[in-house]
């Protein structure tokens, strides 16, 4: 889905965390929202999910007007810093919570469900985790559930808040492969916060950087590289 | 069996610590629970059976368990709802509200208990608006009824508000993005949530009201089979000097206190083995 | 920030995402505002209301009896004898409990909070059996001159009994939660063992403390089955506040008793108002969880 970030600003009282913004991301892409804390990047990314509402401007998505479209119609699928799972369920009920809350009309019948989560399980190569509870996996597992729950509802993109912010170097480099392989099957416009840089080069077709809630360039990450566009982007990627 | 009775540790005053503890506990509450035990075995299963089993005891029994369990689910309802408002919501005087949920802990029961009467008779406060409808409260069970809320009420809030205060928003903005409407992530994310510390407040609630007595005998009336509480029970019969029937009946209430604890501690392993924090 | 623009008039009619509808809350609210104003309001308002029913003078004037005055010196020294105990209790114990590992802590820690799920009627019946005339040892005492039951030692046991956990309880998940570093600090440093519980311990558990000994405070002078059964009632001797509250409502002196107990009541609101200047002032060093 082709996402478009028509001129949207975010201010919380007196404060603004995003200047207008603007910002076309192509369907398909795999795009990095990165930035120092502080720089509008997961206020940018809260309000593509509908978890914020832009002060002003607008969201298309594939053309239509977005901006009121409340977070449960959007079909987001959004991973949290904090996976934020839901703890007293298995892990089978944590995926399949999205289809399980669908109304009678349009929910598919539970052996559907069954075989959507299996799939989704294989997806994530965690094939046999179903029966267990968030509270017995590793970090990196409960990432990878959280983006299996995310991807159950069938969402028109995906969103990650730092995804692999909380999990150690080693796991970190087998995850973002993961997200990778995730995204080229899925086919889905993917956008990730990150503070790494070099996460964000490694992994994204598409790096927008951004500090103090501006946009200071936008571009593939070789000619970020190559051509950084202000003293803050050259000092940020030399970091 | 490696396991040492207790570790060395370089601290002080293990002596005087556990020497204190000790002794004040069995002074103060071992030896006499003891006492109350061995006249109970003195007085034999059979002898406790005979007096619990009679019509008057029975029904005291019955009626303070039942009306403890509709007060403790009263409060469990309204004590969720109390704590979410309290932790939730901004209001002008949410303060006051959040420290009169104590108030029945630190009123003295026989305060509550003359004043929760003065309101509810016939000729108080409340008694008369529900006299215009034919209601008696004071001198019936919903007097009883309502005390026991009184002295209930604190139990489940007190649980219940610091996991409220503990839920991650994420957990349940990650509701929302996944589709559910607010109230399918109140039902199946929220309230799953707070079971555990609910189901806690509650036994201790309710524990709190089978053994109820100062708050409950001025509205109760008192009548034989009809109003008349389990503790009363006891009373009587040690104003008679019946000591082994207050015993008996003592110890089958003291029974049902322990039952009760054992339920708040398998809840509490229960809670912990399956989502991993209390 | 000149270039925030604010003209495309944000959808006002969006919420965040995590809150009910305000119809909802503004029902949960008046739900909660009702509900405490019935069961909790009311009556506290009404204790003052009846006490002052024939005015100023005659509620002074009941509180000025010989009984009420003999009931009021009897409260306040039950509670300034078992208080401090209890105090002392709570702290050895929570000493013993966090400082030191050993084999049954938990079900210690059961048998410390006991009294919460016992009957206070119940809880008096076990002094009287204990310490009652045909007990072997209430019997030998009462020879010897030394009375439990229906005197002040039985009322001062039951008292201790009821609220026996109170400062225990607060201290123990504080201490916890504090740990054993600083205390060990201390020692290595040289200080003696007391010198580091007056020094160290002490202040880092002072409002802890006064918070437990404050509750604890609170029911010790408001207990009223545990002492009915303890105390015998004889007016002028073993008669406390509570007590008598209850002789005076059954005489049908409802003045005096209601004058009696908005004492007890302006005592709970006095304990009210210093636990939540407590909470607001020194939460860092309260237990995360009050379940008493």
């Amino acid at each position: 889905m082709h996402i478009e970030i028509d001129e949207i600003s975010k201010s919380f009282g007196t404060t603004a965390a995003l200047h207008p913004v603007s910002l076309s991301l192509p369907s398909g892409a795999l795009v990095a929202l990165l930035g120092p804390s502080g720089s509008g990047k997961t206020t940018l990314l809260r309000i593509l999910g509908g978890l914020e509402f832009p002060t002003s401007g607008r969201v298309m998505f594939d053309g239509q007007d977005a901006t009121g479209l409340s977070v449960q119609d959007r079909r987001a699928g959004f991973v949290f810093q904090s996976y934020a799972l839901f703890r007293h369920m298995t892990v089978f009920d944590n995926i399949a919570y999205g289809l399980n809350a669908r109304p009678r009309a349009s929910r598919p019948t539970k052996a559907e469900i069954a075989r959507r989560v299996t799939k989704l399980l294989e997806l994530i190569q965690l094939p046999d985790i179903g029966a267990r509870y968030p509270s017995q996996l590793s970090g990196g597992q409960r990432q990878r559930v959280a983006l299996a729950r995310a991807l159950a509802i069938e969402p028109r993109m995906l969103l990650l808040d730092e995804p692999f912010g909380a999990l150690d170097a080693k796991v970190r480099k087998e995850l973002r492969q993961g997200l990778r392989d995730i995204h080229d099957t899925t086919g889905l416009t993917t956008v990730f916060v990150t503070h790494d840089q070099e996460e964000a080069m490694e992994l994204a077709d598409l790096v927008v950087v951004m500090s103090m809630g501006r946009i200071e360039q936008i571009g593939k990450p070789q000619d970020i590289r190559a051509r950084p566009a202000t003293p803050f982007v050259r000092e940020f990627i030399s970091a | 069996m490696g396991r040492p009775l207790i570790h060395r540790s370089p601290m002080p005053g293990l002596g005087l610590s556990m020497g204190i503890t000790l002794t004040m506990l069995s002074l103060v509450v071992l030896l006499p629970i003891g006492a109350l035990l061995l006249k109970g075995a003195n007085y034999g299963l059979a002898g406790i059976w005979e007096t619990v089993n009679r019509e008057r005891v029975w029904a005291a029994l019955f009626l303070s368990f039942r009306l403890s369990l509709f007060a403790a689910l009263f409060n469990l309802v309204f004590g969720v709802l109390l704590a979410w408002v309290l932790v939730r919501y901004r209001f002008p005087g949410r303060r006051i509200l959040d420290a009169a949920v104590d108030l029945p802990f630190a009123l003295p029961t026989a305060v509550a208990g003359i004043s929760l009467t003065a309101l509810y008779a016939p000729n108080g406060f409340f008694g008369q608006l529900a006299g215009e409808i034919g209601w008696k409260i004071a001198y019936t069970q919903w007097g009883i009824f309502i005390a026991l809320v009184f002295v209930g009420l604190p139990f489940v809030t007190r649980t219940v508000q610091p996991v409220v205060e503990e839920i991650e928003r994420e957990v349940e903005e990650a509701s929302a993005t996944l589709g559910a409407s607010r109230f399918h992530t109140i039902r199946h994310v929220i309230l799953p949530m707070l079971t555990p510390a609910a189901l806690t407040g509650f036994a201790l609630a309710l524990a709190r009201a089978v053994g109820e007595y100062g708050s409950v005998i001025f509205i109760a009336g008192n009548i034989p089979l009809v109003t008349e509480i389990a503790p009363l029970l006891i009373i009587i019969q040690l104003e008679e000097f019946n000591y082994d029937a207050a015993a008996a009946i003592g110890i089958a209430m003291l029974l049902i206190s322990f039952a009760m604890l054992l339920v708040i501690n398998l809840i509490q392993v229960w809670s912990r083995r399956r989502i991993g924090y209390v | 920030m000149s270039d925030i623009t604010v003209t495309k008039g944000a959808p006002a009619r969006f919420r965040a995402t995590t809150e009910e509808s305000p119809l909802a809350r503004w029902a949960m609210i008046a739900a909660a505002v009702l509900g405490l104003g019935i069961l909790v309001f009311a009556p506290l308002i009404a204790v003052f209301v009846e006490a002052l029913a024939q005015g100023v003078a005659a509620s002074l004037a009941s509180l000025a009896t010989r009984d009420a005055q003999e009931a009021i010196k009897l409260t306040l020294t039950i509670a300034a004898i078992s208080v401090p105990l209890n105090a002392i209790f709570g702290v050895a114990a929570a000493w013993f409990i966090t400082k030191f590992d050993f084999r049954g802590k938990a079900f210690l820690i059961t048998l410390i909070d006991l009294p919460f799920s016992v009957s206070p009627v119940v809880a008096g019946l076990c002094i009287v059996l204990m310490f009652g005339t045909n007990s072997f040892v209430g019997g030998w005492l009462v020879a010897n001159g030394y009375p439990i039951v229906f005197a002040m030692p039985g009322i001062i046991l039951a008292t201790m009994f009821v609220t026996f956990p109170f400062v225990a309880r607060e201290l123990i998940p504080v201490m916890i939660e504090q740990g054993r570093a600083e205390e060990e600090a201390a020692l290595t440093l040289g200080a003696s063992g007391w010198r580091t519980f007056w020094t160290v311990t002490i202040p880092n558990i002072r409002w802890a403390l006064l918070y437990g000994v404050l509750l604890c405070n609170a029911r010790a002078m408001g207990e009223f089955g545990a002492v009915a059964v303890v105390s015998g009632k004889i007016r002028g001797q073993t008669a406390t506040m509570p007590t008598t509250i209850e002789m005076l409502y059954q005489e049908y002196l409802s003045v005096a008793a209601f004058s009696l107990a908005a004492v007890l009541a302006l005592l709970a609101l006095v304990t009210l108002l210093l636990k939540t200047a407590l909470e607001i002032r020194h939460a860092d060093q309260l237990a995360a969880t009050h379940r008493h």
